[in-house]
């Protein structure tokens, strides 16, 4: 499928290029970019986000003749959601499919058993979704950047939302694995520097990964009469429990409710109108937040395609092809180390607004988007008003914070 | 109190959904002796056949729950025919290889022709809504899984003490050759028993729509949960079934609240202090 | 038969050799995918000693496999243990381990010894998962040095091609090891308790003592195997303690031939090539792989090692009669 999808592709774009009359040659030897995505499971939808994402970006540019006159050329591995799986197909792409740069990576589990043997494959690789603030901080190394939102960034713009509310007493439900015990821990460290007044329950509720049923949870958050709820579940746990803590009337309580994956546009879309109203909720990219002619082209040829709006998945793939395409014009060849320095403080054009990747830590410096769900008779999904693009530089921490040593 | 109240009615209504799910399961293993490793994904079949039916063809919720089934359970007793019907006679792991590699399969089809994005189910408008109950609110559709339950369980209990269908199942499954020499045709009967399996488990995935997110690979955390269920209970025994998931339903219902750390290793534990003081279940091994 | 016997152990010899040179002959990343068969070939044939030879089908083992590759991981991370102690105590950690769940999981037999064993296997997958100070949670034990053997030999296993040596003589050893287990008096009992439990159980042996002792050796060279995943993916993570990791040693063991002793390494090759085979030319791996499986266990009764190896006999023994 990869395979013939890439072939598709170019096949797309020759057809483009020799419409437009522009100079992607066929004969010419394309760029390789290998990409690991979850492809299969219950998150698989994330992964083909991510392709689809990445294929618009790449057929985008081949169509307007490639880059340094050569055509892009994408193929795609399953992880499995396993770090061992990852490791096996990252060293495939590079061994085997002999590929340029890489891309992705969903879990964080998954990229911290990735990023420490980056370096052996002597490889560029740009995260596009992992959040754990491990891979570019203690994990760090030159060849790993990260073009996406990351837990930190996250979770400071719902510490920003919280302190703007009256709420006092907060606690949590999160999936018990790393990501939610660390939402949950810079949650209490942000909201606690903004609002020293906050207090943090000591009996946070920690579902596992993929619980069916949440109802032991939800009745433990009602019983316990907080100010304010921080959810930090996402994709289909998420669906699960709005939808059964609606059942048990979780959003008529009188509590505040953040939710800090809330809008992404999956859980949107498959809740649609069952969506509560009046509930702050985040995600990484809102695809009608960032006001620049990049993402109204992104938008308008993604919905074009699928009918849908693009999720943040999509938009962090995109954003990830277009990064190396600038990369590789400024250093203008396409050799790995040469690549790898030119991301380093590079500042390029995504649809999610102007990234920089900072020298220090390789973070993109980009906010999440936080707004409050209405209800829209004319879209398809929940909108957010009103809504709150946070700056890159407001939430993102310093590098000494980050545990991150470059200099090394 | 009310928290007491609230696990309780939780513990209820989650061991009704467990053992409409798992049931199949274990009247498959009592009669054909396999254990089917594809059950969660004949599961996720159902609810995704109640998606369908509801969502895209915005058909009744109430056909969904007679039509599901019957589609999954005609599926069924096709790959019954094509993939386990000519090795009954080989040794219990070649039978659970075939159903993981069944498992396999259906896993893909589904993301082929549903895709991989994440759905839900409207309930009906009339099992909407919440009701109290000494003091906590609890949702209206809890009941129905309730009334469903004891529907399902009691309906088969009537098929197999009264109906003959159900007695020649029986004698299926306690003496093959017996069977075969008084005349039933035995091989139609594990045709029969493999779609009314899946059938019932897809009547699970229907019911669990409207409170789960559908997605792929939604049966895979169903599969360990139903061998819980059905050890616990007692292997092949079909009373075993309901005492075992009202077991793993309380388990999880307490557990979760309670001693939330402990959450994810207590069914285990559960299943084996059953497995080493009662290796029967809590039932006891009986041919259905 | 004995000509027979010598060309099997020539063409064993050859295969050998072609193997240790591998690195100069095959795409460099056919190093990794070797590496991969081989580990998860003595998985697979540590974990046959239970199911192959005694004939009972564990779900757990998993849980030797994943605490072998944790003892090496940590050992490293934490003391930069060389390679060979830190195998050798992944093999007595899951040895140990093996012994307590066996204690309790001979008892039973059957499908209930399958459910007990998936049942443990669970267990020390929670405590993977829940006992965060220690094993680092979901996250597991990434980042850790992998750079000694511990010989003085000065080898270094950060190079692909000389971990991948290693680990072939490692797993050719072990497999030695394994062999003449397999051979030996106590082998014998254990392929007739297989078969005939009671009638065993007559000539005054004790059948469940046999059992456990089986279920402990094997858990050691599943030990074995899983010390050596870890430094070959640097990580050692809750999922290689998980029941779909149990699900494929059965896997390779029934698809190469549980019945032979070479069958789950045979397996074990042909599950790691077709995975990687299918996930180049489709996404849809999994619906190949479901039907590949399907077709080899509805018309390849024995596996494939075991039904090659059966038609070789079967000729064979028509030779020797025509003769």
């Amino acid at each position: 499928m990869h395979k013939h999808l890439t072939k598709f592709a170019s096949a797309i774009a020759v057809a483009a290029s020799l419409a437009a009359g522009s100079s992607v040659h066929a004969q010419e030897e394309p760029i390789k970019i290998g990409a690991i995505y979850i492809f299969s499971g219950v998150a698989a939808t994330y992964g083909e986000f991510a392709q689809r994402g990445a294929d618009l970006a790449v057929e985008e540019i081949n169509a307007s003749g490639g880059v340094l006159g050569r055509p892009l050329e994408i193929t795609y591995e399953d992880s499995q959601i396993k770090a061992q799986t990852a490791i096996q197909a990252m060293r495939k792409l590079v061994y085997q499919e002999e590929v340029d740069v890489l891309m992705g990576l969903d879990s964080s589990g998954v990229a911290t058993g990735v990023v420490p043997i980056v370096p052996e494959v002597q490889t560029p690789f740009i995260i596009t979704h992992a959040a754990t603030p491990d891979v570019t901080g203690k994990l760090c190394n030159e060849w790993t950047y990260r073009v996406s939102v990351n837990i930190n960034q996250n979770v400071k713009g719902a510490a920003t939302m919280a302190a703007e509310t009256d709420a006092q007493t907060w606690t949590t439900v999160g999936p018990d694995y790393a990501f939610g015990r660390q939402s949950w821990d810079f949650f209490q460290q942000y909201l606690g520097e903004l609002n020293p007044d906050a207090e943090f329950s000591d009996s946070p509720s920690f579902p596992a990964f993929g619980t069916e049923d949440f109802t032991p949870f939800i009745n433990a958050v009602i019983d316990a009469q907080p100010d304010g709820v921080f959810v930090s579940l996402w994709g289909g746990d998420l669906v699960n429990f709005i939808r059964q803590a609606s059942d048990l009337g979780f959003f008529e309580q009188d509590f505040e409710v953040i939710m800090s994956l809330g809008a992404a546009t999956e859980v949107l879309s498959a809740l649609g109108d069952q969506m509560p109203e009046g509930v702050t909720v985040g995600t990484r990219y809102w695809y009608a937040g960032p006001d620049n002619p990049t993402n109204d082209a992104f938008v308008k040829a993604y919905r074009e395609r699928h009918g849908t709006p693009p999720s943040y998945n999509a938009q962090n793939a995109y954003a990830a092809v277009y990064a190396y395409k600038n990369a590789i014009e400024t250093a203008g060849e396409v050799d790995k180390a040469a690549i790898r320095d030119a991301l380093s403080g590079m500042t390029f054009q995504a649809p999610i607004g102007e990234v920089t990747f900072r020298e220090g830590d390789h973070q993109a410096v980009v906010g999440p988007a936080y707004g409050v769900t209405r209800d829209d008779p004319d879209s398809e999904i929940a909108m957010l008003e009103p809504l709150r693009l946070l700056a890159g530089e407001d939430v993102t921490p310093a590098v000494e914070d980050t545990g991150c040593n470059l200099a090394q | 109190m009310e928290s007491v109240v609230a696990a309780l009615w939780n513990s209820l209504e989650l061991g009704v959904l467990l053992f409409l799910i798992a049931v199949g399961l274990n009247i498959i293993f009592g009669v054909l002796n396999i254990i089917n490793f594809a059950h969660g994904a004949l599961y996720m079949l159902g609810a995704y056949a109640a998606f369908t039916l509801t969502g895209l063809l915005g058909l009744p919720f109430w056909i969904a729950l007679i039509a599901g089934p019957l589609l999954v359970a005609v599926l069924a007793a096709v790959v019954e025919r094509v993939m386990l019907h000519n090795i009954y006679d080989r040794p219990i792991t070649d039978t659970l290889l075939l159903t993981f590699a069944l498992l396999l399969i259906i896993d893909e089809a589904v993301k082929w022709v549903w895709g991989t994005g994440i759905h839900i189910v409207e309930p009906p408008e009339i099992l909407a809504g919440t009701f109290s109950l000494l003091g906590t609110q609890q949702s209206v559709y809890s009941l129905f899984v309730l009334a469903v339950g004891i529907v399902v369980g009691g309906g088969l209990w009537l098929f197999f003490t009264r109906t003959l269908a159900g007695k020649v199942m029986r004698a299926a499954a306690s003496d093959r050759k017996m069977s075969r020499l008084v005349g039933i045709n035995v091989p139609l009967v594990f045709t029969a028993v493999f779609a009314l399996g899946a059938g019932i488990a897809a009547l699970g995935g229907v019911i669990a729509a409207p409170i789960r997110a559908i997605s792929p690979g939604m049966g895979s955390n169903i599969i360990v949960e139903s061998f819980i269920v059905v050890v616990i209970g007692g292997l092949g025994s079909f009373p075993g079934a309901f005492l075992g998931a009202i077991v793993l339903g309380a388990i999880h219902g307490f557990g979760s609240r309670f001693l939330p750390e402990l959450n994810i290793v207590l069914p285990f534990i559960g299943m084996a202090v059953v497995l080493l003081l009662k290796p029967q279940g809590l039932m006891g091994r009986s041919a259905i | 038969m004995n000509s027979w016997k010598l060309l099997a152990g020539a063409v064993l010899a050859a295969l050998l050799v072609a193997l240790w040179f591998l690195p100069s002959w095959s795409p460099y990343f056919y190093i990794f995918v070797a590496t991969e068969i081989l580990i998860l070939g003595l998985f697979a044939a540590g974990f046959n000693l239970v199911f192959g030879y005694t004939g009972m089908l564990s779900l757990g083992h998993a849980a030797f496999f994943g605490f072998g590759a944790y003892v090496v991981a940590m050992l490293a991370l934490h003391l930069e243990a060389p390679l060979l102690p830190a195998l050798a105590a992944a093999v007595i950690g899951s040895g140990l381990l093996a012994l307590v769940i066996g204690f309790f999981c001979v008892r039973l037999t059957e499908v209930y010894f399958t459910m007990l064993t998936l049942a443990f296997g669970m267990m020390v997958f929670s405590i993977a998962q829940q006992w965060r100070s220690v094993t680092n949670g979901s996250d597991g034990i990434t980042g850790f040095p992998v750079s000694e053997l511990g010989l003085g030999l000065g080898l270094t296993l950060g190079n692909p091609a000389v971990f991948y040596q290693v680990t072939l003589s490692v797993v050719v050893l072990a497999a030695a090891v394994l062999y003449i287990i397999t051979l030996s008096p106590f082998g014998l009992v254990l392929k007739a308790m297989a078969e005939n439990p009671e009638r065993v159980a007559f000539t005054g042996i004790p059948v469940r003592r046999y059992r456990l002792y089986s279920f402990v050796l094997s858990g050691m060279f599943c030990g074995l195997a899983g010390g050596l995943f870890a430094p070959f993916t640097r990580v050692a993570s809750p999922e290689m303690l998980h029941w779909s990791q149990s699900a494929e040693p059965v896997l390779m063991a029934i698809l190469g031939g549980s019945a032979t002793f070479l069958g789950p390494f045979i397996g074990s090759a042909i599950f790691v090539l077709l995975e990687t085979w299918i996930t180049s030319f489709t996404e849809r791996w999994m619906l190949f792989l479901g039907i590949v499986l399907a077709l080899m266990v509805i018309f390849l009764r024995r596996g494939l090692f075991g039904t090659a190896v059966d038609f070789v006999l079967a000729r064979a023994r028509r030779r020797d009669h025509a003769a």
